[in-house]
């Protein structure tokens, strides 16, 4: 989980590599040697951007983004988290279960897009599935590992103790599998935020990140391509942060080494 | 003579009888047990020392119901033990702290069954935390903890169910000799107070014979029993005392290091 790891100290020499790349930027598009097509200039992509933000579309496509993949996340994350304690805590469970998932899941996640939008239709549906269906598969692997692999020591501790099954699901079990559910989170959190972005790319319906990737694609106007890309990746880091400062606080148990 | 006095003795509160053990494994079968008896007078301190790789810690799984023999009879008073009970605690070596449960919790891990509501179990697990000395450390986690202080905070969850016998497997083997010495006059303090049987394993033979009325000597390949010296020297007991002396080196005869 590397994204837990120590918050470093600020390190200038991390931004040689994007201060090469916005000046590298600025002499090809100021100077006419790249195509001016792509290579649109800062004034232009700053115009864009104060467009975008008079009136009013960018922070309706950010809302859009949070929004969908938020319900997405949350429907995919929550099935998941069910499915994998349930093979997890169950023998059973996991052999009748476990095959069919594991084919299913290497489905690449864009080949269903045909039948879901057969299903649901081109439009809010078909992407909350996409983006549900990212976060399923990662949270499913990480909650039945995490189940399963409780070291044995802890469970004798609480079966010297006459802990009941649910006691030791509830005391040891979960505690024990929750640094891993919690990778299963962030992981899924990963796939949810490219299938969000790849079905609003594709689908184009409403407001949304993506949708201003596609659109202005489509308008040729490559400022808009651009600003689009860079609040992908601001909300994306944003989205990471979060997990991490909610990370640091649950695991308060792991002590200062562990984080 | 001190070889397994046969004095009529009460019905032992832990019974080993003629108890064999194999694990098998990839490369053949390991006898951790072979034919071994032991018997635990109730409320009687045992220890069992001996080399490692002897069992001693395959015994102490089958007396707590962990494991079971593939040959003979494992009893609790009088009747067979069929698996793990809240009446014989265990204390692992390696302490075995939840860590994501402070001290306070992992003490009260095992009262659910006290009948206890939730100021019961609050003022027992209290009760527990001035018994080690453990106090202003109740909602420390593990990790804060040095292994002397998690030792004693397993030493409380394993005695907060009120067992009628408590298995000791190393307890004190990783600690430094100073906390180690403190420990042992601690275990001894608490086997007094709280009356329970006892059984110790240890690999080391002065605190055997400092804490023990009987040691179980052991040996490996196959696990077996050596000897059973009974220490009839009075307490408090001095390590210089020459009584002591002369026990500890008869153990070490038994395990055959009294050149060490
Ligand atoms: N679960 C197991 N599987 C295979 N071998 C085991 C197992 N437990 C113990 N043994 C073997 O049995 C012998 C006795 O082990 P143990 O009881 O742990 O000894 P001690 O506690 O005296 O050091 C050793 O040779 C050990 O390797
Ligand atoms: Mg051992």
């Amino acid at each position: 989980m590397a994204s837990f790891a120590p918050r470093r100290r600020f390190d200038a020499r991390g931004l040689v590599i994007p201060a090469l790349i916005v000046a590298g930027w600025y002499v090809v598009s100021e100077s006419g040697v790249g195509n001016g097509y792509v290579f649109v200039t800062y004034d232009r992509i700053w115009a864009t951007f104060a467009a975008m933000v008079a009136d009013g579309t960018l922070v309706a496509s950010i809302v859009g983004t949070v929004l969908r993949m938020a319900a997405g996340f949350a429907i995919g994350a929550g099935f998941g988290l069910l499915l994998g304690l349930a093979t997890g805590l169950s023998d059973l469970a996991g052999r009748v279960v476990s095959p069919t998932f594991h084919a299913v899941r290497q489905i690449a996640i864009f080949a269903w897009m045909p039948l879901l939008t057969a299903w649901l239709g081109i439009g809010g549906q078909t992407m909350i599935a996409l983006i549900a269906l990212g976060a399923f598969y990662p949270m499913v692997i990480n909650v039945e590992a995490g189940c399963r692999n409780v070291p044995g020591p802890y469970l004798e501790v609480g079966r010297v103790l006459e802990l009941s099954r649910w006691q030791t699901i509830r005391r040891i079990v979960l505690p024990a599998a929750a640094p891993a559910i919690f990778a299963g989170l962030e992981l899924g959190l990963a796939t949810a935020w490219l299938s969000t972005i790849g079905a609003e790319y594709f689908i184009a319906a409403g407001d949304g990140l993506g949708i201003i990737l596609s659109a202005s694609r489509m308008r040729g106007s490559m400022d808009g391509v651009i600003v689009g890309i860079v609040f992908i990746g601001l909300v994306g880091f944003a989205i990471n942060r979060l997990l991490a400062v909610i990370a640091r606080r649950a695991f308060a148990w792991r002590g200062e080494a562990a984080r | 003579m001190a070889l397994a006095a046969r004095v009529a003795e009460p019905e032992p509160a832990l019974a080993v009888q003629r108890v064999s053990r194999v694990f098998r494994t990839a490369d053949g079968a390991v006898p951790a047990l072979s034919d071994v008896s032991v018997g635990v007078a109730p409320g009687a301190f045992v220890s069992l020392v001996g080399p490692s790789g002897c069992g001693k810690s395959t015994l102490l799984r089958l007396l707590a119901g962990l494991d079971v023999p593939d040959d003979g009879e494992v009893l609790f008073e009088g009747v067979p033990i069929t698996g793990p009970s809240l009446s014989r605690g265990m204390l692992f070596q390696d302490h075995r702290l939840l860590p994501w449960l402070s001290v306070a919790d992992n003490i009260g891990l095992g009262l659910h069954k006290q009948g206890l509501d939730a100021e019961g179990r609050r003022h027992r697990v209290q009760e527990l935390i001035d018994l080690v000395g453990l106090n202003g450390f109740e909602r420390a986690y593990p990790y804060q903890l040095s292994g002397g202080m998690s030792q004693r905070a397993a030493i409380a969850r394993s005695l907060a169910p009120r067992p009628r016998a408590l298995l000791l497997d190393e307890p004190l083997g990783a600690l430094d000799s100073l906390t180690r010495a403190k420990m042992q006059t601690e275990l001894l303090r608490i086997w007094e107070h709280e009356g329970i049987t006892m059984l110790l394993v240890t690999h080391d033979v002065e605190e055997a014979v400092y804490l023990s009325d009987r040691v179980v000597v052991m040996l490996p390949r196959p696990g077996r029993i050596a000897a059973t010296v009974d220490i009839d020297l009075p307490r408090p007991r001095h390590r210089g005392d020459p009584g002591f002396a002369r026990i500890k080196a008869e153990i070490l005869g038994w395990l055959g290091a009294d050149g060490l």
